[in-house]
């Protein structure tokens, strides 16, 4: 039997930015395979190369070297092909604050191929789905931040991406609109679409996520299921302990809770 | 083509959205012209000056207000709002070309720049203007001014696509007045000192300021005509490759 062509493949991917102070290697050598259907977490501190490998992954970020393939298109040549099959949502909602949501996602829509009517109705089904339909034709400007989110969420909805890739979706989000937004998560993935989500609360990663990577400093540290990460730990301590995906997460980033604790300290000093 | 006018469609339902944004584009200009005007019509008054033909110093002073008013660029402060917010991300994520998103906004500058000209001709005329090439030349006068004012916009895109900030975005709108002042904006070419007058040849502006003043003052001057659209067509041959650049190489 043949296997099924991953959602996303990344082989050795490499970003290097070249700067007035010399060359910042900011991923170097990410390797992943993402199968359709998964919930993927990718997992960092600040700074790691979360958001860079999103971006070479999303044709936003030219790719220094290594290849990317996303839903079977290679994203540096065929980046229009690659744009065609993947939702984006990044860190701080990307929207058109001056548009009412109904107006930003007919736009969307439009600018994936649709007629105004098809962009009319598909634009109605997004905000029935992400539950927008009363505020929908009101300014983005006056929206909540979770409703900003769910707004985001919707707009990289509108052409039925094969792969939906999520950019720290609920940070600065209440408790309460997080939940929102990862009942919307299950939902979108239990409809067949593969979601690569990072994310710096390891919570959410827990719930939320099949498998996981985590990345520090550019490369891949630790790859599995939550549960295979922390039987890894709990197996390599051998103190009895129950490990939890923090510990799995402060192992793999070389970092302890002290450590992490004297850090935030200098920054409230 | 499609995605362009879709988005120039939003953008200037944005302008539309933001009044506030746009009425300083016609306030300054109209400040310059009754100062301007106030300072200096009684040194020119219409009868004794020849280079006026017969019209008042505002009718000379008018290209100045609709250079200035066509010159702030406000598309290149929207694009850059959208840079640091993220939406122009979204964007790029699209399948669409990527000189879309830019040249959406810039085709809006058309026809905001004409009801701005529009405007300010206007109210030029109870104050005695006259065109003097007619309903023709109003509508020169109009293409004219719409070509600069994409053109002004698409580098002030560039400067925004390039830096990403919106206080130094802000700050290029500021190269305009040393362009505008090194021009015959008080008297023709001929009489300006001799090193203000070479200034004044080198700089393109000098020639979109010729050109509507002669559609004004004298009717159909082909010659400053012809030079005032293919100083503004080359210009926006520039503007257009370097922001196709830009945004294709944009990272």
């Amino acid at each position: 039997m043949n296997e099924p062509i991953p959602a996303i493949e990344a082989i050795d991917l490499v970003k290097t930015y070249r700067g007035k102070e010399g060359e910042v290697d900011a991923v170097r050598g990410v390797s992943l395979s993402v199968s359709p259907g998964e919930i993927f977490g990718f997992l960092g501190p600040n700074g790691a190369g979360k958001s860079t490998t999103v971006r070479m992954l999303t044709t936003l970020l030219t790719i220094t070297s290594g290849t990317a393939r996303v839903a079977g298109v290679d994203v540096a040549a065929d980046p229009h092909g690659a744009r065609r099959r993947i939702g984006v949502a990044l860190q701080d909602a990307g929207l058109d604050l001056r548009q009412s949501g109904r107006e930003l996602l007919v736009l969307q829509s439009r600018l994936f191929g649709m007629t105004a009517a098809e962009a009319a109705t598909r634009a109605q089904e997004l905000l029935e789905l992400v539950e927008l339909t009363e505020a929908g034709d009101r300014r983005i400007q006056g929206y909540s931040g979770g409703m900003k989110r769910r707004l985001d969420l919707a707009s990289a909805l509108v052409h039925r991406p094969d792969v939906l890739f999520l950019d720290e979706p609920t940070t600065g989000l209440d408790p309460a609109s997080r939940i929102v937004i990862w009942d919307e998560v299950r939902r979108i993935n239990a409809e067949g679409t593969t979601v690569f989500l990072t994310t710096q609360y390891l919570e959410e990663a827990d719930q939320l996520c099949g498998r996981l990577a985590i990345i520090d400093g550019g490369r891949i540290v630790r790859e599995g299921t939550p549960q295979a990460l922390k039987d890894e730990l709990a197996a390599r301590l051998g103190d009895g302990a129950e490990p939890t995906l923090d510990d799995v997460f402060l192992d793999a980033t070389g970092r302890t809770r002290e450590r992490v604790a004297g850090q935030v300290q200098e920054v409230q000093a | 083509m499609n995605q362009t006018m879709i988005l120039a469609r939003r953008a200037l339902r944005e302008g539309l959205r933001q009044p506030d944004a746009l009425l300083p584009t016609l306030f300054i200009p109209l400040f310059f012209l009754v100062v301007n005007v106030g300072q200096a019509a009684k040194i020119f008054p219409s009868s004794g000056t020849p280079f006026l033909l017969g019209q008042n110093y505002a009718a000379f002073q008018l290209p100045t207000s609709l250079l200035t008013a066509a010159s702030f660029g406000t598309a290149a402060l929207y694009l850059v709002e959208e840079i640091e917010g993220g939406y122009f991300d979204k964007l790029r994520a699209t399948p669409i070309p990527r000189a879309s998103i830019v040249l959406g906004r810039l085709l809006a500058e058309i026809p905001k720049s004409a009801i701005m000209s529009t405007a300010m001709i206007l109210i030029a005329l109870p104050f005695g203007v006259r065109i003097r090439a007619g309903i023709g030349g109003y509508l020169l006068i109009v293409v004219l001014l719409a070509t600069w004012a994409t053109v002004f916009s698409g580098f002030m895109q560039l400067i925004a696509m390039k830096t990403r900030s919106a206080a130094a975005t802000n700050s290029g709108s500021l190269i305009f007045f040393p362009l505008l002042f090194l021009t015959p904006n008080f008297v023709p070419r001929d009489q300006l000192s001799r090193p203000m007058e070479i200034a004044a040849t080198l700089n393109p502006v000098t020639y979109i300021m010729e050109a509507a003043r002669s559609l004004i003052l004298e009717g159909y001057d082909w010659a400053a005509i012809g030079r005032g659209f293919l100083v503004a067509g080359l210009a926006g041959v520039l503007m257009l490759t370097l922001s196709v650049r830009a945004v294709n190489r944009y990272d």
